[in-house]
Protein backbone atom coordinates (compact mmCIF):
# COMPACT_ATOMS: atom_id res chain seq x y z
CA UNK A 1 0.00 0.00 0.00
CA UNK A 2 2.63 2.26 1.05
CA UNK A 3 4.14 1.91 -2.36
CA UNK A 4 1.78 4.05 -4.26
CA UNK A 5 1.39 6.07 -1.60
CA UNK A 6 3.24 9.39 -3.08
CA UNK A 7 5.56 11.42 -0.13
CA UNK A 8 7.23 13.30 -3.58
CA UNK A 9 3.94 14.73 -4.13
CA UNK A 10 3.49 16.03 -0.64
CA UNK A 11 6.61 17.80 -0.58
CA UNK A 12 5.71 19.39 -4.07
CA UNK A 13 2.77 20.69 -2.68
CA UNK A 14 4.03 21.82 1.07
CA UNK A 15 3.74 25.82 0.15
CA UNK A 16 0.43 25.30 -0.46
CA UNK A 17 -0.04 23.46 2.37
CA UNK A 18 1.76 25.65 4.17
CA UNK A 19 -0.11 28.80 3.27
CA UNK A 20 -3.48 27.17 3.78
CA UNK A 21 -2.46 26.20 7.28
CA UNK A 22 -1.38 29.94 7.79
CA UNK A 23 -4.97 30.39 6.52
CA UNK A 24 -6.75 28.11 9.10
CA UNK A 25 -4.52 29.91 11.75
CA UNK A 26 -5.61 33.24 11.57
CA UNK A 27 -8.85 32.24 10.34
CA UNK A 28 -9.74 30.59 13.49
CA UNK A 29 -7.52 32.72 15.71
CA UNK A 30 -10.09 35.80 14.67
CA UNK A 31 -13.04 33.44 15.21
CA UNK A 32 -11.81 32.98 18.53
CA UNK A 33 -11.48 35.73 19.22
CA UNK A 34 -14.75 36.87 18.29
CA UNK A 35 -16.38 34.12 19.86
CA UNK A 36 -14.92 35.21 22.84
CA UNK A 37 -16.11 38.74 23.04
CA UNK A 38 -19.64 37.18 21.70
CA UNK A 39 -19.71 34.74 24.30
CA UNK A 40 -18.45 36.97 26.98
CA UNK A 41 -21.28 39.71 25.52
CA UNK A 42 -23.78 37.08 25.24
CA UNK A 43 -23.34 35.58 28.76
CA UNK A 44 -22.99 38.74 30.61
CA UNK A 45 -26.40 40.10 29.03
CA UNK A 46 -28.20 36.66 29.77
CA UNK A 47 -27.27 36.66 33.37
CA UNK A 48 -27.86 40.48 33.63
CA UNK A 49 -30.79 41.73 35.40
CA UNK A 50 -32.53 43.19 32.26
CA UNK A 51 -35.42 41.15 31.15
CA UNK A 52 -35.69 42.10 27.74
CA UNK A 53 -32.20 42.34 27.04
CA UNK A 54 -31.21 39.20 28.75
CA UNK A 55 -34.14 37.54 26.10
CA UNK A 56 -32.22 38.42 23.22
CA UNK A 57 -29.39 36.54 24.14
CA UNK A 58 -31.14 33.75 25.24
CA UNK A 59 -32.63 33.48 21.92
CA UNK A 60 -29.14 34.02 20.07
CA UNK A 61 -27.97 31.09 21.90
CA UNK A 62 -30.96 28.77 21.15
CA UNK A 63 -31.08 29.69 17.49
CA UNK A 64 -27.22 29.39 16.69
CA UNK A 65 -27.06 25.96 18.98
CA UNK A 66 -30.16 24.41 17.89
CA UNK A 67 -29.16 25.11 13.72
CA UNK A 68 -26.18 23.54 11.60
CA UNK A 69 -23.29 25.78 10.94
CA UNK A 70 -23.30 24.74 7.45
CA UNK A 71 -26.79 26.66 7.54
CA UNK A 72 -25.61 29.37 9.35
CA UNK A 73 -22.26 29.85 6.80
CA UNK A 74 -24.76 29.48 3.78
CA UNK A 75 -26.94 32.06 4.92
CA UNK A 76 -24.04 34.57 5.37
CA UNK A 77 -22.54 33.47 2.26
CA UNK A 78 -25.73 33.65 -0.24
CA UNK A 79 -28.57 35.24 2.23
CA UNK A 80 -26.23 38.60 3.20
CA UNK A 81 -25.62 39.61 -0.56
CA UNK A 82 -29.02 39.16 -1.81
CA UNK A 83 -30.21 41.48 1.41
CA UNK A 84 -27.97 43.84 0.27
CA UNK A 85 -24.79 43.36 2.34
CA UNK A 86 -21.76 42.37 1.14
CA UNK A 87 -18.49 40.93 3.13
CA UNK A 88 -15.84 39.63 1.81
CA UNK A 89 -15.17 35.67 1.90
CA UNK A 90 -12.76 35.99 4.82
CA UNK A 91 -14.92 38.37 6.78
CA UNK A 92 -17.95 36.07 5.94
CA UNK A 93 -15.91 32.59 7.29
CA UNK A 94 -15.09 34.37 10.58
CA UNK A 95 -18.37 36.23 11.13
CA UNK A 96 -20.15 32.80 11.05
CA UNK A 97 -17.37 31.17 13.12
CA UNK A 98 -17.54 33.70 15.15
CA UNK A 99 -21.48 33.61 15.57
CA UNK A 100 -21.40 29.99 16.12
CA UNK A 101 -19.00 29.36 18.85
CA UNK A 102 -20.01 32.42 20.62
CA UNK A 103 -23.20 30.98 21.71
CA UNK A 104 -21.30 27.82 22.80
CA UNK A 105 -19.07 30.08 25.14
CA UNK A 106 -21.63 31.79 26.09
CA UNK A 107 -23.08 28.84 27.88
CA UNK A 108 -19.38 27.50 29.37
CA UNK A 109 -18.61 31.14 30.77
CA UNK A 110 -22.16 31.34 32.38
CA UNK A 111 -21.73 27.78 34.00
CA UNK A 112 -18.48 28.90 35.19
CA UNK A 113 -19.34 31.71 36.97
CA UNK A 114 -22.62 29.72 38.43
CA UNK A 115 -20.12 26.71 39.56
CA UNK A 116 -19.11 29.43 42.40
CA UNK A 117 -21.45 29.44 45.41
CA UNK A 118 -23.22 32.00 46.32
CA UNK A 119 -21.94 31.59 50.13
CA UNK A 120 -18.26 32.14 49.45
CA UNK A 121 -18.81 35.13 47.60
CA UNK A 122 -20.97 36.00 50.75
CA UNK A 123 -18.44 34.95 53.05
CA UNK A 124 -15.79 37.40 51.29
CA UNK A 125 -18.71 40.61 51.36
CA UNK A 126 -18.43 39.45 55.10
CA UNK A 127 -15.20 39.77 55.56
CA UNK A 128 -15.12 43.36 53.80
CA UNK A 129 -13.71 42.50 50.41
CA UNK A 130 -14.58 44.81 47.93
CA UNK A 131 -16.13 43.54 44.52
CA UNK A 132 -12.63 44.13 42.26
CA UNK A 133 -11.50 41.79 45.07
CA UNK A 134 -14.18 39.41 45.28
CA UNK A 135 -13.51 38.85 41.45
CA UNK A 136 -10.05 39.04 41.11
CA UNK A 137 -9.72 36.60 44.35
CA UNK A 138 -12.86 34.17 44.41
CA UNK A 139 -14.68 34.63 41.13
CA UNK A 140 -12.14 34.38 38.72
CA UNK A 141 -9.79 32.13 39.40
CA UNK A 142 -11.99 29.85 40.47
CA UNK A 143 -14.21 30.16 37.10
CA UNK A 144 -11.43 30.58 34.51
CA UNK A 145 -10.38 27.38 35.89
CA UNK A 146 -13.59 25.66 35.81
CA UNK A 147 -14.24 26.75 32.01
CA UNK A 148 -10.28 26.58 30.69
CA UNK A 149 -10.63 23.08 29.51
CA UNK A 150 -14.84 23.28 28.23
CA UNK A 151 -12.80 26.18 26.14
CA UNK A 152 -10.53 24.57 25.01
CA UNK A 153 -12.71 21.85 23.56
CA UNK A 154 -14.76 24.71 22.11
CA UNK A 155 -11.56 26.02 20.24
CA UNK A 156 -10.97 22.86 18.79
CA UNK A 157 -14.79 22.48 17.74
CA UNK A 158 -14.24 25.93 16.08
CA UNK A 159 -10.38 25.01 14.30
CA UNK A 160 -12.37 21.66 12.38
CA UNK A 161 -15.51 23.58 11.80
CA UNK A 162 -13.28 26.03 9.73
CA UNK A 163 -12.82 23.42 7.54
CA UNK A 164 -16.50 24.16 6.33
CA UNK A 165 -15.19 27.21 5.25
CA UNK A 166 -13.68 25.45 2.31
CA UNK A 167 -17.49 25.83 0.86
CA UNK A 168 -17.28 29.42 0.79
CA UNK A 169 -13.83 28.41 -1.55
CA UNK A 170 -11.44 30.01 0.83
CA UNK A 171 -7.85 29.09 0.60
CA UNK A 172 -7.66 27.23 3.74
CA UNK A 173 -6.42 23.43 5.13
CA UNK A 174 -9.15 21.02 3.94
CA UNK A 175 -9.82 23.23 0.31
CA UNK A 176 -5.63 22.57 -0.06
CA UNK A 177 -6.22 19.42 -0.02
CA UNK A 178 -9.20 19.03 -2.42
CA UNK A 179 -6.79 21.37 -4.83
CA UNK A 180 -4.56 18.23 -4.60
CA UNK A 181 -7.13 16.37 -5.12
CA UNK A 182 -8.84 17.73 -8.37
CA UNK A 183 -4.96 18.37 -9.85
CA UNK A 184 -3.44 15.24 -8.98
CA UNK A 185 -5.90 12.68 -8.05
CA UNK A 186 -4.14 11.81 -5.04
CA UNK A 187 -7.00 12.38 -2.32
CA UNK A 188 -5.30 10.10 0.60
CA UNK A 189 -1.85 12.08 0.05
CA UNK A 190 -4.24 15.24 -0.04
CA UNK A 191 -6.79 14.73 2.55
CA UNK A 192 -4.00 12.79 4.88
CA UNK A 193 -1.94 15.89 5.02
CA UNK A 194 -4.52 18.23 5.64
CA UNK A 195 -5.34 16.14 8.87
CA UNK A 196 -1.66 16.44 10.27
CA UNK A 197 -1.88 19.87 10.06
CA UNK A 198 -5.12 19.81 12.29
CA UNK A 199 -3.67 17.86 14.33
CA UNK A 200 -0.44 20.36 14.79
CA UNK A 201 -2.78 22.92 15.77
CA UNK A 202 -4.54 20.67 18.32
CA UNK A 203 -1.52 20.14 19.83
CA UNK A 204 -0.83 23.53 20.09
CA UNK A 205 -3.83 24.82 21.41
CA UNK A 206 -3.20 22.17 24.00
CA UNK A 207 0.09 23.16 25.36
CA UNK A 208 -1.34 26.77 25.46
CA UNK A 209 -4.19 25.97 27.79
CA UNK A 210 -1.46 23.69 29.76
CA UNK A 211 0.79 26.87 29.76
CA UNK A 212 -2.50 29.21 30.78
CA UNK A 213 -3.33 26.64 33.50
CA UNK A 214 0.21 26.35 35.22
CA UNK A 215 0.36 30.51 34.91
CA UNK A 216 -3.03 30.41 36.71
CA UNK A 217 -1.73 28.52 39.73
CA UNK A 218 1.36 30.86 40.06
CA UNK A 219 -1.29 34.04 40.09
CA UNK A 220 -3.25 32.42 42.57
CA UNK A 221 -0.24 31.69 45.13
CA UNK B 1 -29.90 50.13 82.50
CA UNK B 2 -27.65 48.99 84.91
CA UNK B 3 -25.47 47.02 82.40
CA UNK B 4 -26.05 49.41 79.83
CA UNK B 5 -24.23 51.95 82.50
CA UNK B 6 -21.10 49.57 83.09
CA UNK B 7 -20.30 48.52 79.69
CA UNK B 8 -20.79 50.21 76.36
CA UNK B 9 -23.39 48.66 74.15
CA UNK B 10 -21.44 47.51 71.15
CA UNK B 11 -24.54 46.38 69.25
CA UNK B 12 -27.66 48.77 69.44
CA UNK B 13 -30.97 47.39 67.57
CA UNK B 14 -33.77 50.69 68.07
CA UNK B 15 -37.49 49.96 66.41
CA UNK B 16 -35.66 47.94 63.34
CA UNK B 17 -37.72 46.29 60.20
CA UNK B 18 -36.98 44.87 57.48
CA UNK B 19 -39.40 43.32 54.75
CA UNK B 20 -38.56 40.95 51.93
CA UNK B 21 -40.91 42.05 49.82
CA UNK B 22 -44.83 41.90 51.45
CA UNK B 23 -42.71 39.54 53.76
CA UNK B 24 -42.72 41.34 57.43
CA UNK B 25 -39.49 39.26 58.45
CA UNK B 26 -37.71 41.66 60.97
CA UNK B 27 -40.77 43.77 63.14
CA UNK B 28 -39.75 46.54 65.34
CA UNK B 29 -36.62 44.63 66.97
CA UNK B 30 -35.33 46.39 70.07
CA UNK B 31 -32.19 44.71 71.19
CA UNK B 32 -28.85 45.75 73.06
CA UNK B 33 -25.72 43.42 72.95
CA UNK B 34 -23.34 44.67 75.48
CA UNK B 35 -19.25 44.16 75.19
CA UNK B 36 -18.08 40.70 76.22
CA UNK B 37 -21.66 39.61 76.26
CA UNK B 38 -22.63 35.89 74.46
CA UNK B 39 -26.11 36.10 73.31
CA UNK B 40 -27.80 33.16 71.91
CA UNK B 41 -30.85 33.55 69.49
CA UNK B 42 -33.36 30.51 68.89
CA UNK B 43 -36.51 30.01 67.12
CA UNK B 44 -38.44 28.14 64.98
CA UNK B 45 -36.95 28.24 61.35
CA UNK B 46 -37.85 31.22 59.33
CA UNK B 47 -38.45 33.24 61.88
CA UNK B 48 -35.90 36.15 61.49
CA UNK B 49 -33.13 34.71 63.62
CA UNK B 50 -30.30 34.56 60.38
CA UNK B 51 -31.59 37.86 59.19
CA UNK B 52 -31.27 39.90 62.55
CA UNK B 53 -27.63 38.54 63.08
CA UNK B 54 -27.08 39.29 58.89
CA UNK B 55 -28.45 42.42 59.49
CA UNK B 56 -25.54 43.39 61.80
CA UNK B 57 -22.95 43.47 58.87
CA UNK B 58 -25.43 44.62 56.11
CA UNK B 59 -25.63 41.69 54.52
CA UNK B 60 -29.03 42.30 54.57
CA UNK B 61 -29.88 46.01 54.71
CA UNK B 62 -32.74 46.96 57.39
CA UNK B 63 -35.65 49.54 55.91
CA UNK B 64 -36.53 50.96 58.77
CA UNK B 65 -35.36 51.76 62.10
CA UNK B 66 -32.05 52.14 63.80
CA UNK B 67 -28.81 49.87 64.33
CA UNK B 68 -25.59 51.61 65.78
CA UNK B 69 -22.57 48.64 65.45
CA UNK B 70 -19.28 49.68 67.42
CA UNK B 71 -20.65 53.21 67.35
CA UNK B 72 -21.07 53.27 63.44
CA UNK B 73 -24.67 53.32 61.92
CA UNK B 74 -25.27 50.46 59.66
CA UNK B 75 -28.63 52.01 58.95
CA UNK B 76 -27.04 55.12 57.42
CA UNK B 77 -25.73 54.07 53.38
CA UNK B 78 -23.06 56.44 53.83
CA UNK B 79 -21.28 54.24 56.60
CA UNK B 80 -18.37 52.58 55.03
CA UNK B 81 -19.36 48.93 55.60
CA UNK B 82 -15.78 47.75 54.60
CA UNK B 83 -14.07 49.46 57.80
CA UNK B 84 -17.53 48.07 59.92
CA UNK B 85 -17.41 44.50 58.16
CA UNK B 86 -13.47 44.28 58.91
CA UNK B 87 -14.57 44.58 62.92
CA UNK B 88 -17.22 41.83 62.84
CA UNK B 89 -16.60 38.23 62.26
CA UNK B 90 -19.52 35.91 60.78
CA UNK B 91 -19.29 32.46 60.99
CA UNK B 92 -21.57 30.76 58.40
CA UNK B 93 -23.28 27.35 58.58
CA UNK B 94 -22.36 25.94 55.55
CA UNK B 95 -18.69 27.36 56.14
CA UNK B 96 -18.10 28.53 52.96
CA UNK B 97 -14.66 28.65 52.63
CA UNK B 98 -12.79 29.78 49.60
CA UNK B 99 -12.11 25.77 47.96
CA UNK B 100 -9.11 27.09 46.16
CA UNK B 101 -6.80 28.24 48.66
CA UNK B 102 -5.09 26.33 51.57
CA UNK B 103 -6.40 27.30 55.17
CA UNK B 104 -3.69 29.29 55.82
CA UNK B 105 -4.87 31.33 52.32
CA UNK B 106 -8.45 31.31 53.93
CA UNK B 107 -7.49 32.98 56.51
CA UNK B 108 -4.69 35.54 55.30
CA UNK B 109 -6.73 36.91 52.46
CA UNK B 110 -8.90 39.60 54.19
CA UNK B 111 -5.92 40.60 56.53
CA UNK B 112 -3.92 41.15 53.76
CA UNK B 113 -6.44 42.96 50.98
CA UNK B 114 -8.95 44.44 53.63
CA UNK B 115 -6.67 45.47 56.56
CA UNK B 116 -3.53 45.69 54.28
CA UNK B 117 -1.10 43.61 56.28
CA UNK B 118 1.92 42.64 55.23
CA UNK B 119 2.13 39.05 53.58
CA UNK B 120 5.06 37.94 56.57
CA UNK B 121 2.53 38.99 59.40
CA UNK B 122 -0.82 37.72 58.23
CA UNK B 123 0.81 34.52 57.76
CA UNK B 124 2.18 34.75 61.45
CA UNK B 125 -1.81 36.13 62.37
CA UNK B 126 -3.30 33.54 60.18
CA UNK B 127 -0.92 30.43 62.14
CA UNK B 128 -1.57 31.50 65.39
CA UNK B 129 -5.54 32.18 64.28
CA UNK B 130 -4.98 28.69 63.46
CA UNK B 131 -3.25 27.09 66.27
CA UNK B 132 -5.89 28.43 68.52
CA UNK B 133 -9.00 26.70 66.60
CA UNK B 134 -6.77 23.78 66.77
CA UNK B 135 -5.71 23.15 63.55
CA UNK B 136 -2.03 24.13 63.78
CA UNK B 137 -0.74 21.15 61.44
CA UNK B 138 -3.46 21.65 59.10
CA UNK B 139 -1.93 25.09 57.87
CA UNK B 140 -1.69 23.82 54.18
CA UNK B 141 -4.54 21.70 53.31
CA UNK B 142 -7.39 22.34 51.11
CA UNK B 143 -10.91 22.62 52.35
CA UNK B 144 -11.70 19.34 50.60
CA UNK B 145 -9.24 17.87 52.76
CA UNK B 146 -10.72 18.60 56.10
CA UNK B 147 -13.78 17.70 57.91
CA UNK B 148 -16.69 19.71 58.52
CA UNK B 149 -15.74 20.22 62.04
CA UNK B 150 -12.25 21.44 60.86
CA UNK B 151 -13.33 23.20 57.93
CA UNK B 152 -16.02 24.98 60.79
CA UNK B 153 -12.96 26.11 62.80
CA UNK B 154 -10.93 27.52 59.65
CA UNK B 155 -14.06 29.27 58.90
CA UNK B 156 -13.68 30.99 62.87
CA UNK B 157 -10.33 31.55 62.53
CA UNK B 158 -10.95 32.83 58.97
CA UNK B 159 -12.67 35.21 61.57
CA UNK B 160 -10.44 35.97 64.01
CA UNK B 161 -7.60 36.52 62.01
CA UNK B 162 -9.32 39.70 61.12
CA UNK B 163 -9.07 40.94 65.06
CA UNK B 164 -12.64 41.47 64.93
CA UNK B 165 -14.37 42.75 68.19
CA UNK B 166 -17.81 40.99 67.54
CA UNK B 167 -18.13 37.48 66.34
CA UNK B 168 -21.45 36.36 64.77
CA UNK B 169 -22.77 32.83 64.47
CA UNK B 170 -25.75 31.85 61.94
CA UNK B 171 -26.24 28.02 63.25
CA UNK B 172 -22.30 27.20 63.10
CA UNK B 173 -23.23 23.54 63.77
CA UNK B 174 -26.30 22.69 61.72
CA UNK B 175 -24.44 21.25 59.14
CA UNK B 176 -22.14 19.43 61.05
CA UNK B 177 -22.70 15.36 61.64
CA UNK B 178 -23.55 14.99 65.42
CA UNK B 179 -19.87 13.84 66.63
CA UNK B 180 -17.94 16.51 65.02
CA UNK B 181 -20.62 19.53 66.85
CA UNK B 182 -18.41 19.51 70.17
CA UNK B 183 -15.18 20.31 68.78
CA UNK B 184 -16.77 23.51 67.62
CA UNK B 185 -18.58 24.63 70.30
CA UNK B 186 -15.39 23.95 72.41
CA UNK B 187 -13.72 26.52 69.93
CA UNK B 188 -16.71 28.97 71.08
CA UNK B 189 -16.60 27.96 74.62
CA UNK B 190 -13.08 29.58 75.00
CA UNK B 191 -13.79 32.60 72.50
CA UNK B 192 -17.01 33.47 75.21
CA UNK B 193 -14.49 32.45 77.91
CA UNK B 194 -12.05 35.60 76.73
CA UNK B 195 -14.69 38.10 76.42
CA UNK B 196 -15.61 37.90 72.93
CA UNK B 197 -18.47 40.08 72.05
CA UNK B 198 -20.92 37.08 70.38
CA UNK B 199 -24.44 36.63 69.26
CA UNK B 200 -25.50 33.12 68.04
CA UNK B 201 -28.06 31.82 66.18
CA UNK B 202 -28.31 27.95 67.55
CA UNK B 203 -30.56 25.10 68.29
CA UNK B 204 -27.62 23.71 70.96
CA UNK B 205 -29.43 24.43 74.17
CA UNK B 206 -26.43 23.40 76.30
CA UNK B 207 -24.57 25.93 74.81
CA UNK B 208 -27.12 28.41 75.21
CA UNK B 209 -27.16 27.72 79.30
CA UNK B 210 -23.70 26.72 79.80
CA UNK B 211 -21.91 29.48 78.11
CA UNK B 212 -24.44 32.30 77.56
CA UNK B 213 -25.72 35.51 78.90
CA UNK B 214 -28.68 35.51 77.95
CA UNK B 215 -31.15 34.24 75.68
CA UNK B 216 -33.48 35.37 73.05
CA UNK B 217 -36.55 33.63 71.37
CA UNK B 218 -37.71 34.81 67.76
CA UNK B 219 -41.04 34.36 66.15
CA UNK B 220 -42.95 35.53 63.36
CA UNK B 221 -40.13 38.43 62.97
CA UNK B 222 -40.24 39.30 66.87
CA UNK B 223 -37.76 39.28 69.47
CA UNK B 224 -40.79 37.74 72.11
CA UNK B 225 -38.44 37.06 75.03
CA UNK B 226 -35.39 37.95 76.42
CA UNK B 227 -33.97 36.51 79.51
CA UNK B 228 -30.69 35.04 81.53
CA UNK B 229 -30.52 31.39 80.77
CA UNK B 230 -31.58 30.31 84.16
CA UNK B 231 -34.80 31.78 84.05
CA UNK B 232 -34.75 31.50 80.12
CA UNK B 233 -35.43 27.82 80.72
CA UNK B 234 -36.68 27.46 84.22
CA UNK B 235 -39.26 29.95 83.53
CA UNK B 236 -40.34 30.82 80.16
CA UNK B 237 -42.97 33.59 79.96
CA UNK B 238 -44.88 32.92 76.79
CA UNK B 239 -46.79 29.63 75.15
CA UNK B 240 -45.07 30.05 72.14
CA UNK B 241 -41.56 29.57 74.03
CA UNK B 242 -42.72 26.84 76.32
CA UNK B 243 -43.71 24.77 73.19
CA UNK B 244 -40.87 25.40 71.33
CA UNK B 245 -38.64 24.70 74.26
CA UNK B 246 -41.30 21.22 74.53
CA UNK B 247 -39.85 20.00 71.19
CA UNK B 248 -36.09 21.31 71.22
CA UNK B 249 -35.58 19.74 74.37
CA UNK B 250 -36.76 16.33 73.95
CA UNK B 251 -34.63 15.95 70.85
Amino acid sequence: MLETFNFRVIFEYLPLFGSCFLATLWLSAAGLVGALVIGTLACSMRIGRHKLIAIVAAAYIESIRSTPLLVQLFFFYFGLPSLGIRLSEAATGILALALNSGAYLAEIIRAGIQSISHGQVEAAVASGLSYIQRMRHIILPQAIGVTLPPMLGQAIVLVKDSALLSLISLPELTRAGQIMTSERFMPAEGFLTSAVFYLLIYYMLKWMTAWSQKRLIYMQA
Amino acid sequence: MERYSVQRAMIEFKNVHKWFGDLHVLKDINLEVAQAEVMVVCGPSGSGKSTLIRSINRLEPIQKGELVVDAMKVHDPKTNMTKLRAEIGFVFQQFNLYPHMTALQNVTLAPMKVRKIARKEADDMGRYSLEKVGLGDKLHQYPAQLSGGQQQRVAIARGLCMRPKIMLFDEPTSALDPEMINEVLEVMRNLAREGMTMIVVTHEMGFAREVSHRVAFMDFGELTEIAPPGEFFSHPKSERTKLFLSKILTH
